[in-house]
């Protein structure tokens, strides 16, 4: 079965990412691909993780979500993302203010650079509810108070006139995360919420990430490269290497029986600490440079398991091998029930 | 969405977490309080390093009114009538006490109290400081900000050229070329001359604050530039931009007030070298600013001028810097009054 199949398995498919191509505009004819090939769906009340390597282009998939990829001078080449009978990979500037925030809220990456540090945190996210309908100071304040409360905010009318390098950061973060939900959005992109946080606060903003998507029906898609993280809370699961999607399915079985050697060499590499003095195992070389991706499967020069048919020809699309549950390795159909 | 906590069950883990609310906003006026007490203190060192200084140099007001060859009990005689003939302790305390009173002594030349020419003149430089900076800030704050967001290819590097050219012109030369242009060639703005009343005295100023502008304008709009630079980089902006803000308030609140702090510190600083620096300006346009006199009271050994006019520009560059942090620190946050 083809890529193409794959929305037809669900019809409670909210976002349809295809073929997305992103990249940045050097000069009249040198591109450079960041993304190649993303291929994903994100379905309702669902949490989506995405999981790669530093420069995978997890990052930029999400940036796309929320059109901010100009910021960083990077564009959309081709492809489509489908939400709600639009394109957003097509939308002009003045039609994402539709949809940012109201329809997609955003996690910042880091705690403490996420929140604006010259207002306080009652101010921002008075201004994400102002934005759209006028509405009474004192009606503001409330809905204010109230994600506050949402987000587990202790003491909220003092944090309220709280600027944010007063707060630690995981009340930081959960009052980014209640700036993202202020406006009901369908989608949160969180794109690693809980870096730079401590191991006992990062369990805790995902217990309200899970929260968030149980009770508000809200979808999220969780960036990580933390494995452990990603199966404790997500739902399905995209692994993305040298910027194309390897593979796409559910936590469970991704864990159980991985289709793509990426995927096995990245569940290997965990770090086992119920055994003391086990060896760490890492991925042997690095990931290819943006720009600097192989012939063929871009993991053929990592892979354990590499033949001669992936060092040749054009990068490996997305195939689905079992049910609901697709690999770009050519050989995956051989791989399944090597797990670990 | 409803009012009550979603899973409430995770509340008191959460309060088991996180435990404190963080630090507690400080009065901010405690801290104003604090800082303003230092800046007396230096204040007050100032006026000492200027007593001694004058003193310490060589030559004397008496010779230099009476001339070499004057007689010995000439000499005494109005060494006395100066009160220069106690020791330089006695002569202190005898500023000190005469400062409590409003008394800053008289000109040791011409006998005008120096309260006097402070109030006459001052006005003229603290004018002359007020155009330029304002001027400044109407230049640099838009250049620098159009400059970081523009993103137009090759304009960061002319920017940059451009500033670094302003920077090396030394303001004499740059005051004299625009003096010809503007008062000679065009005949557009008096050559010299001045008037005390308001609105007539902005004619006669804001050619001399052109010039100070060439100065200033690059150092200030490289210093925001880069902040700005820096400020972009951050994810709030990001934030701001996703959360959908309208551009006026994006533009003050995520972009410019965040970057702002280190160049109203650095503004008030200059303010303070520049109430050193209008005196080559003063001569120049003939403007009779406070700067002027003290060349000419310097030069004549004239103590209580010398002394009246470094105490009032100690003291002004002590509560620019002051009231430049307290700025910094009210549009943003993160600086700390220490």
């Amino acid at each position: 079965m083809s890529v193409n199949a794959m929305a037809s398995e669900s019809s409670d498919v909210l976002v349809e990412i295809r073929d997305l191509v992103i990249g940045i505009q050097r000069t009249r004819k040198d591109r450079l691909l960041i993304v190649e090939s993303a291929n994903f769906d994100i379905r309702r009340a669902e949490i989506l993780g995405l999981v790669g390597e530093s420069g995978s282009g997890k990052t930029m998939v999400c940036r796309s979500l929320i059109g901010t990829l100009k910021r960083r001078s990077a564009s959309i080449f081709a492809g489509t993302i489908k939400f709600d009978g639009m394109d957003l990979a097509k939308l002009e500037e003045r039609q994402w203010r539709s949809v940012r925030g109201s329809r997609i809220g955003y996690v910042p990456q880091s705690a403490l650079t996420g929140a604006n540090p010259v207002m306080t945190v009652g101010k921002q996210l008075g201004e994400a509810i102002r934005r759209n309908r006028k509405r009474k100071e004192k009606d503001v304040r409330r809905r204010v108070m109230e994600l506050l409360e949402l987000v587990h905010i202790r003491r909220p009318e003092v944090v309220y006139d709280q600027y944010p390098h007063q707060l630690s950061g995981g009340m930081r973060q959960r009052v980014m995360i209640a700036a993202a939900i202020t406006q009901d959005p369908d989608i949160v992109v969180a794109d690693e919420p809980t870096t730079g946080l401590d191991v006992t606060v990062q369990a805790e903003i995902m217990k309200l990430l899970k929260e968030i998507r149980s009770e508000l029906k809200m979808s999220v898609i969780l960036v990580s490269h933390d494995l452990a993280l990603i199966d404790e809370v997500c739902d399905r699961l995209v692994v993305m290497h040298a910027g194309t999607c390897v593979e796409v399915g559910s936590v469970s079985a991704v864990a159980r029986t991985p289709l793509h050697p990426y995927t096995i060499a990245l569940n290997r590499s965990r770090i086992d600490i119920s055994t003391p003095g086990a060896p760490l195992i890492t991925i042997k070389g690095n990931p290819p440079a943006v720009g600097e991706w192989p012939a063929g499967c871009r993991f053929s020069d990592r892979c354990d398991f590499v033949q001669q048919d992936c060092t040749v020809g054009r990068n490996p699309v997305l195939v689905e091998v079992r049910p609901n549950h697709w690999s770009a390795c050519l050989h995956a159909e051989r791989l399944g029930g090597t797990s670990e | 969405m409803t009012a009550t906590p979603i899973g409430s069950g995770v509340e008191s883990a959460v309060r088991a977490q996180e435990g404190e609310d963080g630090p507690r906003p400080q009065p901010t006026w405690e801290k104003v309080l604090r800082r303003t007490g230092r800046a007396i203190i230096v204040a007050f060192w100032v006026m000492v390093v200027a007593f001694m200084l004058i003193r310490l140099s060589p030559g004397d007001p008496v010779s230099a009114a009476l001339g070499a060859d004057a007689a010995p009990d000439t000499v005494a005689a109005a060494r006395k009538a100066l009160g220069l003939d106690v020791d330089p302790l006695t002569q202190f305390w005898n500023y000190l006490t005469g400062l409590f009173r409003g008394d800053l002594g008289a000109s040791l030349i011409s006998g005008v109290p120096v309260t006097e020419m402070l109030r006459t003149n001052m006005p003229v430089t603290l004018w002359l400081i007020f155009t330029s900076v304002t001027m400044t800030l109407v230049i640099s704050l838009p250049l620098a900000m159009f400059i970081a967001m523009a993103r137009i290819p090759g304009l960061p590097y002319l920017f940059r050229t451009l500033t670094a050219i302003g920077l090396a012109l030394p303001s004499f030369l740059v005051a004299l070329i625009l003096l010809y242009q503007f008062g000679l060639i065009w005949q557009v703005a008096p050559i010299f001359g001045y008037d005390p009343t308001f609105p007539a005295n902005l004619q006669y100023l804001w050619l001399p604050s052109l010039v100070n502008c060439v100065v200033l304008v690059p150092v200030l709009s490289r210093v925001l530039y880069s902040s700005i630079l820096d400020t972009l980089e951050e994810e709030f902006v990001e934030t701001g931009v996703v959360r959908g803000v309208r551009w006026n308030r994006f533009y003050w609140l995520y972009v410019l007030r965040p970057s702002l702090a280190p160049t109203v510190v650095l503004l008030s600083y200059m303010m303070g070298v520049m109430v050193g620096s209008t005196v080559i300006l003063e001569i120049i346009f003939a403007l009779p600013g406070i700067g002027r006199e003290l060349v000419t009271a310097v030069t004549m050994r004239d103590y209580p001028v010398v002394q009246g006019i470094i105490l009032v520009f100690g003291i002004l560059v002590v509560f620019l810097s002051l009231i430049g942090d307290i700025v910094a620190s009210l549009l943003d946050p993160r600086v700390r009054l220490t």
